[in-house]
């Protein structure tokens, strides 16, 4: 990989830091990007899956007890009979709003720094929207039942509770993991066809070609494709927007103070955004750096995601003022309660950290010479996802554990199957992610090369703007 | 000709009618040859007619009774029936009428019993101790009837011995006694009223002159007795009239919940209570923190030494405020705030004179009882409120002292053989007489249980006791009315009763329970024909049928007596009360669900939550939080506790409105030999007790150990947190109040359109008392046994997991000094709560699966077929009265349990939601009888389990639509509120805010 400085010429005012650092020819980003996946398995990649497999033997372990034992052998109770679960599940999915929103929005909106993360990014969605997954089939009662929530013919003639949010969470998670899936592989198919160009065994042609889908590179595919991605883009847009929002909807329509507030649903969705790029950044820093991608990703790429963790946590912050004043300007004292609960009430610590790590953490970030600093960008974007966690968390168990009736308060308390599959989730995610890096391109190379070469095309019209009043042309 | 075919609770008794008689099945099929003598050499003839109590599964084909006799106690032979036969229907319950000791007073029960399967006791309307409620003990021991865990059989030093072959041996035994009179036999019994045993104990001393009967019961009502002795010269028992009390003082006496005739005293307490006029006025004076101190108007908290001393105060001040001197005597005045209570109680008493009551507890000395009659006698309520009669137990005492007495004389050798018919001595035994020690002295130790346990464990012969629901036997009321005791199936498992075992002595153990009861009632209905019953065979016959069907015999109880009181002896028995032992004071009481202990492998009623504490699965040492904080403990604190040189290992439990400086040490705990329910669970504090001073003790030492011990509190938060839901009001200020209620009722706005149910035929309603309710925590029990909810146990207890669909919530308010201080008093409000049944019920929206959804009629149904177990709908629920399966609760069920599930109730699986149907098979069961009648419903014709079990008539339920049923003309009270009311959930549960009569005086 060439690692040339900057000759940037040209510089948009508004991207002061080159999105691609040099200008690397077509063979170089090849050879460059693709090497991590040809190159023999490393003793450290090695090591770090074999960690994570065994956490994700426990998440196993976890889940078969779930399935075996029933929820009891998780802490829920009455009046706590979401806790763990439901936490879980919305922190991945908030997770995984980052993918679709980098690769779908952002492409919509022509953000060329998008390019070289959107694959990871994607990647990432993907992992994560399937974990989530996992929590609301087995947080349910009779797991083996839940396609009754799925609008099917029964001949039983009875439909799902279409007033009820969570069958409308299985079609907007269900479609989210779809079109994210969809879009991921869409944009995969020139890369993959690359690596079936490129790689080193017949059986890894083999496999790469059966999956390239016979993609040739010819201008009328490329056409079609860039229709097809582009319409995939447009799916994908509003489900950024519509799966935390109906996510929101299992509280928001409740009436459970703390749950039952219409600032939910812009404010999971900024939340979900939130968590998104914290998580991208927290596996960025480390996996541009033993993949040898800087100049890809660059510190422009990093920068940028960390003022969107800026400004995302400033919405979710605005959604923490606005519900405390809701809970005061509405005069509803159970509503007052539950936020004073929250403050002094047995779960403080956990709402103390959700302050710490949501509201003053991503503060840092409107230094620039912090936004510059790998080290703080990983703690804040670890400690944004702690604060998200414990965010739902505050918003799920905190809420019900002190209701109404004060005779039915009670405490949660996890059990270590609970945590199995926190923890064992989290190593399952490392461990496909580990696979992801290992045979997949982590950086779209289609995608970067036509960045080089618009990149290009910049520089020749700033040379010719500069020398002969016009130049270049389509490389 | 004795008939099986038993008489049904409150049908008339029918004539039988003629039937094939035969022994089995084999014998009618023509299979066996009855001349071979191949079926079961029964004494009695074959039944005629099918019996309706048989017991298919236990019993099996009737085949297998062939050759079973030589291994079991002589009984009438019950044949199970493998054709429908006439006049049951399988599904339809049959009810039949029987009654249950309760400290040796018959309370009279009525059983329902599916094809055979007793599932469930309730109380019977007819009997004067139930009225038709039924306590925690009536409703829980029927699980005692299926335990797997009961003793079986005979054994003999752990070896199983046939009833035929052992009765042998007793006749042996017996012969052998006989030879110097019996003057080494003794029998420990437990305390009874039976007739039929008091003839048999009269056969056995004329057999045995100089042996003796004598009876232990751990936590008997002595000291009234023993009072009364004192006032009236003998000992008398004091029925208590509560309907025509307008003002009640209670000197530490628990009569709503563990004393007395608890359930007709709930009854009358409550039907005064309510309305704002006319109400009555209850003062209690106790030190521990009972269901009749939460009821009270007044609680004066004092240590239970102190209670003397309080009632000498009233004596005083009606002598000398009240122109009733000869009470000066008796009277002791008291300086300070408590002189002034006991002046506002004296003048409250002087006042209604006629209509007051004073009462006094169990654990207070007798002294303390002959003053109580004295007040009563000096204030004109005897005679009115409370009338004496002769006490129908067949021993006046069976306190410590007889025990004592027994004890010295095993210590001495004078006793070769001990009969044990009372429950477990050797653990309820104060701790200082060593029984397990000296019952090793015994050659003969003979113990009739029914479950193995501390004294199974030393005694030589343990044989197997029957259950109530499979004896015969009879009891007696405290006013005298006699009910026979009948069985409901065949034994589960080889037992005898008492009366069996002990006829065994006296050469009629052969002859069986059911011929003794009835041969002892038909000599008793001759001795009575002068007033003109019937002794011929068929009139015997009939008369006997019309009592088993009512429950009651109808011959006249005993009439209340006459006795001039000693006012002299009174005096000088007050005066001979030593002093209260210095120090930490210890102050024994029953336990309100395990009584004395023998309810510990009761499952049900361990877990179910304490009525005070919310405890469940434990005991504890409680205190008053100023005490606690003196001494440097918490609740959940394990302490050391001792007393008199004993000690033993304790939690503590922090119990506001405790009195200072006294510790509650609840029995019946800490049981060292017990089935898998009682083993081990909380401490025993009959270690501590001493025979000297069973129930008041002073110098107890408490020593925090620095360890810690959970306690299983199914409510962790006793404030209402400034929130209007379990709402009471002086009964003074109920105007005032008015406004608020009203705030708290009436339709709220919805943009939802609603669905009129008031056009609906049926709408179904429930309403709940505040005012009645003492919060017992009987409607709990028989919701468990009626809805068969499973047990979950104290770990899961302790996970806020417990089933029980209906709930009583306890809130503490304290009682706030005039400068807003925290005097340390506290005023209880109890709630029954389970599922309201909102008409707009937010639990059902957001259910994905449709899986609760409303009747037309108003229920909120659960689907439990359809459930997935989101539980969305709990967490939506403001009420949080909805149950999940967290775990399989019925996979621990033994078959033997399943046997008393009510087939009427679906059994529910994991991860299934569950909540209050509002009975609605009840519903269901009167649709069709209505149906067949070609009728509505009445209004009133549903009753609920709850509120079928509710002493204190608390809570009802009915037909909202129906405007005559009593529920829906408490519904439009002025007191009615609904709870949570501002979420516009509509419940169809209201409250009715509870009232208070204080005594402006003491205000």
């Amino acid at each position: 990989m060439s690692s040339k400085p900057a000759t940037a010429a040209v510089l948009d005012p508004l991207e002061p830091v080159p999105v691609l650092v040099g200008r690397p020819d077509d063979r170089a980003l090849t050879e460059g990007l693709l090497k991590p996946l040809y190159a023999p398995t490393t003793r450290g990649w090695k090591l770090l899956i074999t960690l994570l497999a065994a956490g994700m033997g426990f998440w196993v372990l976890s889940l078969l007890t779930t399935l075996v034992v029933g929820i009891g052998a998780w802490g829920n109770n009455i009046p706590v009979a979401w806790a763990f679960d439901i936490t879980n599940f919305v922190w991945w999915i908030g997770i995984g709003h980052a993918g679709t929103l980098i690769s779908a929005i952002l492409l919509l909106f022509q953000q060329k720094w998008r390019t070289s993360i959107n694959r990871f990014a994607e990647a990432m969605t993907l992992f994560a929207v399937a974990m989530a997954g996992i929590y609301p089939i087995i947080h349910l009662g009779r797991p083996w039942l839940f396609w009754w929530l799925m609008p099917y013919p029964a001949t039983t003639q009875l439909w799902p509770n279409f007033k009820s949010a969570l069958p409308w969470d299985v079609f907007a998670i269900s479609t989210y993991a779809t079109v994210s899936f969809l879009f991921w592989y869409i944009g995969l198919i020139p890369d993959l066809a690359t690596l079936r160009d490129t790689a080193p065994t017949r059986l890894k042609r083999t496999i790469y070609g059966l999956f390239a889908f016979g993609w040739r590179g010819s201008a009328r595919a490329w056409q079609h494709y860039r229709i097809g991605y582009l319409l995939m883009a447009g799916l994908g847009t509003p489900l950024v927007v519509s799966v935390h929002t109906i996510v929101s909807f299992d509280f928001a329509i409740s009436q459970l103070p703390g749950w039952h507030t219409t600032i939910f649903p812009p404010y999971f969705v900024a939340g979900a955004i939130f968590s998104g790029f914290a998580m991208v950044v927290t596996l960025m820093i480390p996996a541009r750096k033993i993949l040898g991608i800087e100049d890809v990703i660059t510190m422009k790429h990093l920068d940028n995601m960390a003022k969107v963790i800026l400004a995302t946590g400033m919405m979710v912050s605005y959604g923490y003022a606005m519900e405390h004043f809701m809970a005061w300007y509405s005069g509803n004292p159970d509503e007052a309660f539950a936020f004073i609960n929250r403050w002094t009430g047995p779960y403080a610590p956990v709402w103390y950290m959700q302050l710490v790590c949501n509201v003053l953490a991503p503060q840092v970030f409107w230094f620039p010479s912090l936004r510059a600093n790998l080290k703080v960008l990983f703690v804040v974007s670890i400690l944004v996802n702690i604060g998200m966690w414990a965010e739902r968390f505050i918003i799920i168990a905190v809420s019900l554990h002190r209701d109404f009736i004060p005779a039915s308060w009670s405490m949660y308390t996890p059990t270590w199957v609970d945590w199995g599959l926190l923890f064992g989730s989290m190593c399952t995610f490392g461990v496909l992610f580990l696979l992801f890096l290992r045979f997949l391109p982590v950086i779209p190379i289609a995608e970067v090369k036509e960045l080089r070469r618009e990149l290009d095309h910049l520089d020749a019209q700033a040379a010719g703007a500069a020398g002969h009043g016009h130049g270049g042309g389509t490389p | 000709m004795p008939s099986l075919g038993l008489p049904i609770f409150g049908q008339s008794p029918v004539t039988p009618q003629p039937a094939q008689r035969w022994r089995s099945l084999a014998e009618r099929d023509g299979t066996v040859d009855p001349a071979a003598g191949n079926y079961p050499d029964g004494e009695q003839p074959a039944p005629e007619g099918f019996s309706r109590r048989s017991f298919l599964q236990v019993l099996g084909a009737s085949t297998a009774l062939a050759g079973l006799s030589a291994c079991k106690a002589p009984r009438e032979q019950v044949v199970s029936y493998v054709k429908r036969p006439a006049g049951v229907t399988p599904s339809v319950a049959s009810y039949y009428a029987s009654a249950v000791s309760r400290g040796g007073y018959g309370v009279g029960v009525v059983v329902e019993s599916h094809e055979g399967r007793p599932t469930k006791m309730e109380g019977n309307p007819a009997h004067p101790a139930s009225l038709g409620g039924a306590g925690l003990h009536e409703l829980g021991s029927i699980l005692d009837l299926y335990d797997p865990n009961r003793l079986s059989g005979i054994r003999h030093h752990g070896q199983p011995v046939a009833w035929s072959a052992w009765l042998g041996e007793l006749q042996v035994l017996a012969g052998t006694l006989a030879k110097d009179g019996g003057a080494r036999l003794r029998v420990l019994a437990e305390p009874t009223s039976s007739p039929t045993q008091a003839d048999l104990r009269a056969r056995l001393l004329a057999r045995f002159p100089r042996a003796r009967v004598d009876s232990w019961g751990p936590v008997a009502d002595d000291a009234g007795r023993e009072g009364t002795r004192i006032a009236f010269g003998r000992p008398l028992d004091a029925e208590h009239r509560l309907v025509g009390a307008d003002v009640i003082l209670s000197l530490d006496a628990d009569f709503l919940a563990t004393e007395g005739d608890h359930l007709r005293h709930a009854r009358d307490f409550a039907s005064r209570r309510g309305q704002p006029t006319g109400m009555n006025r209850l003062y209690v004076a106790e030190g521990s923190f009972t269901v009749t101190g939460g009821a009270a108007d007044h609680r004066l908290r004092m240590r239970a030494s102190e209670v003397l001393g309080f009632g000498r105060a009233v004596a005083a001040a009606l002598a000398a405020n009240h122109g009733l001197a000869r009470l000066a005597p008796l009277g002791a005045p008291l300086t300070g705030e408590r002189s002034r209570q006991a002046t506002a109680v004296a003048a409250d008493l002087a006042r209604v004179r006629g209509r007051g009551l004073v009462l006094a507890g169990r654990r207070q000395p007798a002294a303390l009882h002959a003053l109580a009659s004295a007040l009563n006698e000096a204030l004109g309520n005897a005679g009115a409120t409370v009338v004496y009669r002769e006490p129908v137990l067949l021993d006046a005492a069976s306190g410590p002292d007889r025990l004592a007495t027994l004890a010295a004389e095993v210590k001495a050798g004078l006793v070769d053989t001990l009969v044990i018919t009372a429950w477990n001595p050797v653990y309820t035994a104060p701790g200082d007489l060593d029984l397990a020690a000296l019952l090793a002295k015994v050659p003969n130790v003979i113990y009739l249980a029914s479950r193995h346990d501390e004294t199974a464990q030393v005694a030589g012969v343990v044989v197997a006791a029957a259950h109530p629901l499979e004896s015969w036997g009879d009891l007696r009321g405290r006013d005298g009315s006699a009910s026979i005791v009948q069985p409901l199936l065949s034994p589960l498992v080889e037992c005898v009763t008492e009366l069996d075992l002990l006829a065994a002595f006296v050469d009629q153990g052969h002859l069986g329970a059911w011929r003794l009861v009835r041969e002892a009632w038909k000599v008793r209905a001759g001795g009575a024909s002068a007033g003109g019953t019937d002794v011929s065979d068929a009139g015997f016959d009939r008369a006997w049928s019309e009592w088993l069907s009512t429950g009651l015999v109808a011959t006249p109880g005993a009439a209340p007596v006459k006795a001039a009181l000693d006012g002299g002896r009174v005096a000088t028995a007050l005066q001979a009360v030593p002093p209260a032992r210095p120090g930490l004071e210890a102050m024994f009481a029953p336990d309100d669900k395990l009584l004395d202990g023998r309810y510990a492998d009761n499952a049900w009623l361990q877990e179910l939550p304490h009525p005070v504490s919310k405890l469940t699965w434990d005991n504890a040492a409680s205190l008053s939080p100023a005490t606690a904080a003196r001494l440097g403990v918490k609740t959940g604190s394990q302490v050391t506790l001792t007393l008199r040189g004993k000690s033993v290992t304790a939690a503590v439990l922090v119990q506001p409105g405790h009195a200072d400086e006294a510790v509650t040490l609840p029995l019946g705990y800490g049981r060292a030999v017990a089935g898998p329910a009682g083993a081990g669970v909380g401490f025993n504090a009959y270690a501590l007790r001493a025979a000297a001073a069973p129930w008041i003790d002073g110098g107890l030492e408490l020593k925090a150990t620095g360890k810690q011990h959970e306690l299983a509190q199914t409510q962790e938060h006793f404030s209402m947190e400034g929130r209007s839901i379990a709402l009471s009001y002086d009964a003074a200020k109920l105007g005032e109040a008015v406004h608020q209620l009203e705030e708290l009722r009436g339709p709220q706005e919805s943009l939802l359109p609603l669905v009129d149910y008031g056009k609906e035929e049926y709408r179904w309603g429930m309403a709940i008392d505040l005012s009645k309710c003492i919060g017992c925590g009987a409607c709990t029990l028989a919701c468990q046994a009626e809805n068969n909810i499973p047990v979950v146990g104290k770990e899961q207890v302790l996970n806020s997991r417990e089933m029980h669909w209906l709930r009583v919530d306890r809130y503490y308010e304290d009682v706030h000094a005039a400068g807003g201080k925290v005097t340390g008093e506290v005023e209880t409000v109890s709630q029954p709560l389970a599922c309201v049944h909102c008409e707009l019920a937010p639990c059902e929206y957001v259910c994905p699966v449709n899986a609760t959804v409303h009747s037309d009629e108003g229920l909120n149904e659960m689907v439990y077929n359809r459930c997935v177990g989101t539980r969305y709908c709990s967490n939506n629920c403001a009420y949080k009265v909805r149950r999940f399966n967290y775990l399989d609760y019925h996979q621990v069920v033994s078959p033997q349990l399943k046997m008393l599930q009510n087939p009427d109730v679906t059994v529910r699986s994991t991860g299934v939601m569950e909540k209050c149907s509002y009975c609605v098979h009840r519903i269901e069961h009167a649709r069709i009888d209505a149906r067949v009648g070609g009728q509505k419903i009445g209004g009133d014709a549903v009753v609920s389990a709850c509120q079928q079990a509710c002493p204190a008539e608390a809570i009802v339920f009915g037909n909202l639509n129906d405007q005559g049923s009593k529920v829906a003309r408490m519904q439009q009270g002025e007191r009615r509120y609904d709870l949570l009311h501002e979420l516009g959930t509509r419940p169809r549960t209201a409250y009715l805010a509870r009232l208070k009569n204080p005594n402006p005086e003491l205000a």
